[in-house]
C-alpha cells in the first residue's frame, strides 16, 4: 500500500511537471495565442474586448495568477479554447479524437504484446536454435523501422495497389455509429492496416525484452530447483520463468504507451484515420496552439493512469510488493 | 577398456570395437562446435574492444553505417546536382540522366538523398552522443553521491522517462515555427536521456561498494578523480548503450517530426523528403522513387543501429553472449547421443 501511495504522488509530481511544462513553453516563445485572434479582428476590436479575449484564454493578471488559472483548468479537464475556431472549446474535438486513437493503440498493443512475449518465451527456451538467432534479429529490425514508413508501406500495397483496404476514415460514412454488428465490422475493417501498422513496429521490442529477462532468468536456483523437482517443461516454462520474467514487461508496457500514442500520430496521419493524430497534425498546420498543448496533457495524463494500472498489477502479481 | 571409452562422454561417437578411444582432438571438435579460432590481431586489442570486433552482428551493423556516411561525406563528389534546385523536368523516371529520378519540383532525388543523409545523420549521431553524454552526467552523478542528490536526480530520470516524448517534442516545436534540424536535434537531446541514465546509474551503485573504488576512497583521490579514473572506464559499453538507443530514437523521431510538418520544409533531410513526398501525392501518382530512396534510408540506418545494439547488449550482459553458442552445443551433444538440457 505503501509503495502505491508513493507511486501515486510520484505520478502527480510528474503531472505537475507536464502541466508546468505546457505552461511555460509558450510564454517564452514571442507573441501569444490571442495576439493571432486579436489581429484577425483587424483593429475592429476596443480595449475591453481584446483584454475579454485575453481572459478567455488566461492571459490576465501576474504569472502566478495565470498559472494558479491554468492548474484550476486543468484539474476540471477544461483544455481552453481553440486558438483556431475561436470560441470552440478544445476539450471536445479532443475526446472525441482520443477515442479512436485508444481503438488504434488498444488493439495493436493487445496482440504486439502477447504475440511479442510467446516469441520471446519460445526464443529464450530455444536459443540459439533456428528461430532465435532468424526472427529475433529480424523483429527488432522490425521495431527499429519509423511508423511512418511501416504505414506508407502497407497503404501503398493493401490501400492504393490492391486496394483491399479504405484509403481513410474510422468506418463507413453512410453507417450511422452505434453498438450494432454491422458498425463494429466496418470499424475494424477500416483499422485493421493501422492497427497492423502499429503492430509491426511494437512486438519486436517485447520478443526481444521477453528473450533477454528469460535467459537472464534460466540460471536462477529456483529455476533449477523446479526443474530438478521434475515438473514438466511446460510448467517451468509458463509457470516459473515467464511468470518472472513479465513483471518487468509490464512496467515497459505502460512506459511504452507514450511513444506508441506518438507512432499512432503519424500513422493516423497516412490513413488519414480520425484520431488524435489526424487532429494534432491539422491543428499543426493551422498553428492551433490549445488544441496541441491538450494533446500533450491528454497523452501525459493516460501514460500516468497506465503506469499507475502497471504497478497495481505488479502489486498484484509479485508478493515481495505487497508488504 | 570398452566400459571406460563408453562412459567417457566426448568419446561416444567413436566406433566402438576400435578398441582404442579415439577421442577427438581439439581442433575436431571446434569445427564441429562452429567455433573459430580467435584471430591474432584481436588479442591485442582491450577486452571489450575485442568482442565487439569479433561480433558478426555489431560489425554488420558497423560497416553499414559506414557506407552511409561515407556517400553523404561523399556528396558533392557523387552527383553534380544542386539538392535545392530544379535539376530537371519533373517526376523523371529513374533512368542515366536522373539515378533515382526526379521530384515533382525537378529536383534530383539521389542528390536530395545523399545530402539530406548529412543533415538527418548528423541530427541523429548529434541527438545520440549529447543524449548518452548527459545521461553518463546524472546517471554517474546520482548513483555515485547518492542520498538527496540522487532522490532529486532519480526524479528527474523518472519524469523525463514518463513523459510522452512525442508528444512534447511537437509542443515545443509548434511554438518554435519550422524547428531547423539544429533545434529539433537539441529538442531530442534534451528529452531522450532517461534510459541512458536510469541504467548507468544503476551500475555505478554497483560499482561503489566494489574494492577498487574503496581503495581508491581511502587513499584520499578527489570525488571527480574517481569518478572520471575509475568508475567511467567501466561505464563505456553502457554508454555506447546510450548512444546507440538515443541514435535510433532520435532518427526516427526526426524523421517523423519533418513527415508531419514541423521541420524547415526547405532544409532537405531525410524526414523533408518524405514530407514533400507525402505533401505532392507521390504515391497516388506512382512516382515511387519520390518516397522509396528515403524510406530505404531510413530503415537501412535503423537496422544498422539495432545491430550495433545487439553486439553492445551482448557485452553488457555476458548470458546472452553465451546464449548465441548454446545452439551449437546443443546439436553437438544430440548428435553424439547426450541429453540436450543444458542450461
Amino acid at each position: 500500500m505503501i509503495f502505491l501511495l508513493r507511486r501515486l504522488a510520484f505520478y502527480l509530481a510528474a503531472l505537475l511537471v507536464a502541466i508546468t511544462l505546457n505552461f511555460f513553453i509558450p510564454r517564452l516563445m514571442p507573441g501569444d495565442p490571442s495576439a493571432r485572434i486579436i489581429a484577425s479582428f483587424q483593429g475592429r476590436l476596443n480595449e475591453s474586448q481584446v483584454q475579454a479575449i485575453r481572459q478567455s484564454y488566461g492571459l490576465t493578471g501576474s504569472l502566478w495568477e495565470q498559472y494558479l488559472t491554468y492548474l484550476g483548468s486543468v484539474a476540471r479537464l477544461d483544455f481552453g479554447i481553440s486558438t483556431v475556431q475561436f470560441p470552440e472549446p478544445t476539450a471536445s474535438l479532443l475526446f472525441y479524437g482520443a477515442g479512436w486513437t485508444l481503438v488504434l493503440v488498444g488493439i495493436a498493443i493487445f496482440f504486439a504484446f502477447i504475440i511479442g512475449s510467446l516469441m520471446g518465451i519460445h526464443a529464450a527456451w530455444h536459443r540459439g536454435s533456428f528461430f532465435d538467432s532468424v526472427f529475433t534479429p529480424i523483429n527488432v529490425i522490425l521495431n527499429a523501422f519509423t511508423p511512418a514508413i511501416v504505414a506508407l508501406l502497407l497503404f501503398y500495397a493493401f490501400s492504393l495497389e490492391l486496394k483491399w483496404f479504405p484509403l481513410g476514415r474510422a468506418h463507413d460514412p453512410n453507417l450511422m455509429p452505434g453498438w450494432y454488428p454491422e458498425f463494429i465490422l466496418s470499424v475494424l475493417y477500416h483499422a485493421t492496416l493501422p492497427v497492423l501498422s502499429i503492430f509491426l513496429v511494437s512486438f519486436g521490442g517485447w520478443h526481444l525484452g521477453m528473450r533477454n529477462v528469460m535467459i537472464n532468468l534460466l540460471n536462477e536456483d529456483f529455476v533449477v530447483l523446479a526443474r530438478a523437482k521434475g515438473l514438466s517443461d511446460q510448467r517451468v516454462r509458463y509457470r516459473y520463468v515467464a511468470r518472472n520474467a513479465i513483471l518487468p514487461q509490464i512496467t515497459a508496457l505502460a512506459l511504452s504507451i507514450g511513444f506508441l500514442l506518438g507512432g499512432a500520430l503519424v500513422t493516423e496521419q497516412v490513413f488519414n484515420y480520425p484520431g488524435l493524430g489526424k487532429f494534432t497534425f491539422t491543428a499543426i498546420q493551422s498553428r492551433d496552439y490549445s488544441f496541441i498543448q491538450g494533446q500533450l496533457l491528454l497523452l501525459t495524463m493516460s501514460v500516468l493512469v497506465a503506469n499507475l494500472v502497471s504497478d497495481i498489477a505488479n502489486v498484484i502479481l509479485d508478493p515481495r510488493l505487497r508488504r | 577398456m570398452s566400459e571406460l571409452t563408453q562412459s567417457s562422454p566426448l568419446a561416444l561417437g567413436a566406433q566402438p570395437d576400435t578398441g582404442a578411444a579415439l577421442a577427438p582432438t581439439q581442433l575436431e571438435l571446434m569445427r564441429e562446435l562452429g567455433v573459430k579460432p580467435r584471430p591474432g590481431w584481436t588479442s591485442r586489442l582491450s577486452p571489450g574492444l575485442a568482442a565487439f570486433v569479433t561480433n558478426g552482428k555489431g560489425m554488420a551493423g558497423v560497416v553499414i553505417l559506414l557506407i552511409l556516411v561515407l556517400t553523404s561525406l561523399c556528396a558533392p563528389l557523387l552527383t553534380d546536382f544542386d539538392p535545392k534546385r530544379r535539376a530537371g523536368k519533373p517526376h523523371v523516371e529513374p533512368g542515366y540522366e536522373h539515378v533515382l529520378g526526379t521530384t515533382r519540383m525537378g529536383k534530383d532525388v539521389f542528390t536530395q538523398l545523399v545530402y539530406g543523409g548529412r543533415v538527418s545523420l548528423a541530427v541523429g549521431f548529434g541527438a545520440g552522443i549529447a543524449a548518452a553524454m548527459i545521461g553518463l552526467a546524472i546517471g554517474i552523478s546520482a548513483g555515485y553521491f547518492g542520498g538527496r542528490v540522487d532522490d532529486i536526480l532519480s526524479f528527474f530520470v523518472n519524469v523525463v522517462l514518463v513523459l510522452p516524448g512525442l508528444p512534447l517534442i511537437i509542443v515545443i516545436a509548434t511554438m518554435v515555427e519550422e524547428a531547423s534540424p539544429l533545434v529539433i536535434g537539441l529538442v531530442l537531446a534534451l528529452t531522450g536521456w532517461g534510459w541512458a541514465a536510469r541504467t548507468i546509474r544503476t551500475q555505478t551503485l554497483s560499482l561503489r561498494t566494489r574494492e577498487f573504488v574503496l581503495s581508491a576512497e581511502l587513499m584520499g583521490e578527489k570525488k571527480w578523480r574517481i569518478i572520471l579514473v575509475e568508475i567511467f572506464p567501466n561505464m563505456l559499453s553502457f554508454v555506447m548503450g546510450g548512444f546507440v538507443l538515443g541514435t535510433i530514437a532520435a532518427i526516427l523521431a526526426e524523421a517523423a517530426l519533418e513527415f508531419i510538418g514541423l521541420g524547415d520544409p526547405n532544409a532537405v533531410t531525410w524526414g523533408t523528403m518524405l514530407f514533400w513526398a507525402q505533401n505532392n501525392l507521390a504515391l497516388q501518382s506512382g512516382a515511387w522513387w519520390e518516397i522509396w530512396p528515403p524510406c530505404i534510408a531510413i530503415m537501412l540506418t535503423g537496422a544498422a543501429l539495432v545491430l550495433v545494439n545487439f553486439a553492445v547488449d551482448e557485452i553488457t550482459n555476458p548470458q546472452l553472449r553465451a546464449s548465441r553458442r548454446i545452439g551449437g552445443i546443443r546439436r553437438f551433444l544430440n548428435r553424439r547421443g547426450r541429453s540436450a538440457d543444458v542450461f
